[in-house]
């Protein structure tokens, strides 16, 4: 009670301040404003350059230009109501419910500027005080790009109607991976295009579902891709809106592209008045480095829940994750379409405290865009996000698109409804060495999924993913279950399913699984794949030889089938039509670690050991593998490079410390280098890791009897005897010593 | 009670048609000379709206760098397609300070040519369309058969799709401009716009 009198105390003596201050300083600003009125270019011209100028230029997205006195004369009236108002700069989160970088908000004083200077006649002042006008050329800002990509087919877009919702699939033509540390979006019409979202094809699955017409960009406000079978989370925002400039990635976090990805440019299209011609360029840089840091975005939704009924005025849709890791959250991008009204995001720490990501008071799909915090916003593990937006589908919502209101759910088209908040993390690594933090970002993220609808496929899909990636393939087993008793004839999960079987050694099953998503689809080239693999692993070459030759006329093009396919060959003595598959695999995929390793093996064996060395070099600049170390090992032992050989063995040893063949091919080249104390010290390790191998014994004993100790040669031979009694070696040398 | 007020409306409306005649007689000053309504885009004053027998005349004010303005474009050229037959003409009217006849035919050229175009540089249309914004409209009917003097009957927006800037419909529902040349033609009483028009402030000379 006492506090509470107090805080009123304050605010009355607040308040007599601010009169008492008043009136002692309007006399003042009245002088000062009569000294030094409000000019363009000592006030007005540093707002409306660094606010406004980024759309309000020649060419630019807005439509006139403010880089001049002449322009904001002409506009003063209109920059004075539109500033007022806050239509512009468009900017919707409320201040102070997270800071963020680029915020176009303008503050109170340069609001109260622009309306004095403009109520005060818009003096020009000296021209001289003026900050020079910023420059917008049309070259790209970040000069020429590494790669051009530009929409296969221009698209008219109508000049009246409703606003467009197209999805253009760019491909990507490179030959190997890239990293794009920047990409600049160039839209075509800068007035039309209200935004845009770049969304990464890894598997060009939305080409694939749209083959006839997908050059002409596909209608629909939202779409899925699907991400492969590789653990790869979307993890940038690539969003562009008119005063985008080139987007930036931090240091260390370039995005990944792959040969076959395509990208796909989402654009909201809003009709100018006259037929426009749209034709998206995108601009790529690469970086000569792969990402060191990996953010990921999280999505909270729960579209399964919109379900509002006609004339509700505030429906909520709820939803929150656990985190559990630490995090910096790295920016958010709210989404709704037409009756979204307010958006709340936020997280509560383990102790209670609420820590505001976002706040929007009033959605507008037209001024959506992506939040960048100003610095990372930590969370500790254990905080919860949360997201609760409110919906207004009475007839009260101007932007209501059905009149009369009807009862909307979530969907696609623009009459339908969409509740996201997509929210940019960097997972702080593990404690202990424990993998890929995103794995556990991912693991709550579809376990919150599930919670919300037990039979979300895409969460059990990708959980069962997970269960795959950490060998827990009974678990993964059960999840592909799940989805097939909903849909049997699901061949992604049919397969998935004939992996985890494969893994628990229930291979009859696995088969079982792959034979039947091929009756579904019979080119399903995954299918032939696995099907072929199990069969070539368990000795049926034949059947192997013949679902790789049908895998081969779908797609010619796949490396690893050719590679596997030279395999089968290899173990059906045809080591020159196995050649030819290796080299083919190699031709398309030249970092085909595996196929350079399988051509080198057939090349040593033939005792082409220059052209073994030099594959297997190639094979090693572009990944460091134990078994091509320990192959160029041996090609070196045998060309007589035997220091070269010990380097590989040596590194062998680091990849495989518990093994212990390395150690006895380190005796071995030891003993040819002359180097017996050496060899005696790696074969000794050999046989510390296997001490019953009779020939570690044996071998021991010929470079102790080298070595001049007949004794200990002895006993090694008896230890090796006492072995493998019929070991013959032992047996002669004992008899030599 | 209810016939006092009927009675007051009645009186009203008379005083708007005096001062809209009164507003006439500005733009045309006295007989025999004739008003200039704006300068075509050859730069030759307009001295005439329509030709006798024209049923209304519809004034657009549009501007060539305000995005709401081009928006309603085809709108306006949809509504001209309606009424065509129906002896209505309809002027696009520049009123920005700094318009150029050379900008409006390059927008012309990009978002269509119109038949009746004119710049109006001393705001005479706009006075008496009491326009504020582009885009905004307004609707005529000729007070003498040689069609020289009009009585503005409508003035405002041409359909509510815009509340206010940053407050948009979907689609237009109440589309006032359409019925208010409707029940003009109809010579019924035309309603007045439901709400402001929304735009770019119209620009007069410094």
């Amino acid at each position: 009670m006492n506090r509470f009198r107090k805080a009123h105390l304050f605010v009355a003596l607040l308040n007599i301040g601010a009169a008492l201050a008043l009136s002692i300083s309007l006399p003042r600003m009245r002088v000062q404003a009569a000294a030094a009125p409000i000019t363009f270019s000592r006030q007005v011209a540093p707002i409306l350059y660094k606010q406004c100028s980024g759309c309000h230029h020649p060419g630019g997205s807005g439509p006139f230009s403010l880089l001049s006195y002449a322009d904001a004369k002409r506009w003063g009236k209109q920059i004075q109501t539109v500033t007022q108002s806050r239509y512009m700069p468009p900017w919707l989160p409320e201040p102070g419910f997270g800071n963020f970088a680029d915020s176009r908000r303008l503050s109170s004083e340069d609001l109260e500027l622009l309306k004095l200077w403009v109520e005060g006649g818009m003096p020009e002042g000296d021209p001289g005080e003026a900050p020079k006008a910023p420059i917008f050329s049309g070259e790209w800002q970040l000069g020429p790009p590494d790669l051009i990509l530009k929409v296969t087919s221009p698209m008219q877009v109508p000049a009246s109607g409703p606003d467009l919702f197209r999805n253009f699939i760019l491909p990507v033509p490179i030959a190997e991976t890239k990293y794009v540390r920047a990409m600049e979006i160039r839209p075509g019409a800068a007035q039309v295009v209200h935004h845009a979202n770049m969304l990464i094809d890894r598997t060009a699955s939305f080409r694939r579902q749209h083959p006839d017409d997908w050059k002409e960009g596909i209608p629909g406000m939202e779409l899925a891709v699907d991400s492969g079978d590789s653990f790869d989370p979307d993890s940038h925002f690539l969003f562009w809106k008119p005063d985008s400039p080139a987007l930036v990635e931090p240091n260390g976090m370039p995005w990944r592209v792959d040969p076959g990805n395509d990208l796909i440019l989402n654009m909201h299209l809003k009709p100018t008045g006259k037929v426009e011609t749209i034709q998206a360029t995108v601009g790529l840089y690469f970086s000569d480095k792969p990402a060191t840091a990996h953010p990921m975005l999280l999505q909270l939704e729960h579209d399964r829940a919109i379900n509002i009924p006609a004339g509700d005025a505030a429906f909520v849709i709820e939803d929150q994750l656990k985190l559990p890791l630490d995090v910096d959250v790295l920016g958010v991008y709210p989404h709704a379409h037409y009756l979204g009204k307010r958006f709340e995001g936020y997280a509560t720490l383990p102790n209670g405290e609420k820590k505001w990501l976002v706040l929007i008071r009033d959605w507008d799909i037209d001024r959506q865009s992506v939040y960048r915090f100003q610095s990372p916003v930590f969370l500790p593990k254990n905080s919860v996000l949360h997201m609760r937006y409110t919906y207004d589908n009475s007839s009260g919502n101007v932007r209501n698109p059905n009149s009369p209101p009807i009862p909307v759910k979530a969907g696609n088209r623009s009459v339908d409804e969409m509740g996201h908040l997509w929210i940019q993390v960097l997972p702080r690594p593990l404690p202990k060495a424990g993998g890929d933090p995103r794995m556990l970002l991912e693991r709550a993220w579809m376990q919150n999924n599930l919670r919300k609808d037990p039979d979300d496929h895409v969460a059990l899909y990708n959980l069962a993913s997970m269960e795959m990636a950490s060998g827990d393939y009974e678990s993964a087993a059960t999840l592909y279950r799940h989805i097939l008793t909903r849909t049997p004839e699901d061949v992604r999960a049919l397969i998935a399913l004939g992996a985890a079987l494969e893994k628990t050694r229930d291979w009859q099953q696995a088969q079982e699984k792959y034979e039947k998503a091929l009756a579904v689809d019979p080119q399903n080239v995954d299918g032939l794949f696995d099907l072929a693999h199990l069969e070539s692993e368990h000795g049926s070459y034949a059947e192997a030889e013949r679902n790789y030759r049908r895998l081969l006329a779908v797609n010619p093009k796949d490396a690893s089938a050719h590679n596997e396919f030279g395999k089968v060959l290899l173990a059906t003595n045809r080591d020159a039509e196995a050649t030819q598959e290796f080299e083919a695999a190699i031709a398309i995929a030249p970092e085909d670690l595996d196929a350079l390793y399988n051509l080198a093996g057939i090349e040593a064996d033939k005792g082409e050991l220059p052209r073994a060395a030099n594959l297997l070099e190639q094979a090693l600049k572009l990944r460091d593998d134990a078994d091509a170390r320990q192959l160029l090992g041996s090609v070196y032992a045998q060309s007589g490079k035997l220091a070269d050989a010990l380097d590989q063995f040596k590194a062998v040893q680091t990849f495989r410390p518990h093994e212990a063949v390395p150690h006895r091919q380190l005796a071995q080249i030891y003993a040819q280098m002359g180097q017996l104390r050496d060899a005696i010290n790696e074969q000794n390790i050999a046989i510390s890791l296997e001490p019953k191998n009779a020939d570690d014994w044996n071998n021991l004993g010929v470079l102790h009897a080298r070595n001049g100790d007949a004794v200990m040669a002895r006993k090694d031979f008896d230890r090796a005897l006492t072995l493998d009694p019929q070991h013959v070696a032992a047996r002669a040398n004992r008899a030599r010593l | 009670m209810l016939f006092t007020r009927r009675t007051m409306r009645r009186l009203l409306s008379l005083l708007f048609t005096f001062v809209t005649v009164l507003l006439l007689a500005e733009v045309c000053p006295a007989q025999g000379e004739r008003a200039v309504y704006g300068y075509n885009l050859n730069g030759e004053p307009v001295t005439s709206l329509a030709s006798s027998g024209v049923a209304a005349v519809v004034l657009f004010f549009a501007a060539t760098d305000c995005p709401l303005s081009n928006r309603y474009l085809p709108e306006i050229r949809r509504i001209e397609q309606k009424f065509y037959s129906r002896h209505i003409v309809v002027w696009i009217v520049y009123p920005n300070f700094g318009e150029t006849s050379v900008g409006v035919k390059q927008h012309e050229a990009a978002y269509g040519v119109e038949d009746h175009v004119l710049l109006d540089p001393n705001h005479q249309l706009v006075a008496l369309a009491h326009a504020k914004v582009t885009p905004e409209s307004a609707v005529l009917i000729p007070e003498t058969a040689d069609a020289k003097m009009f009585r503005t009957v409508y003035h405002g927006r041409v359909d509510d799709r815009y509340l206010r800037l940053g407050l948009e419909k979907p689609i237009a529902a109440q589309h006032d401009l359409e019925r208010a040349i409707e029940a003009a033609l109809q010579k019924r009483a035309v309603e007045q716009p439901g709400g402001p028009a929304v735009g770019c402030g119209i620009i007069g000379r410094p």
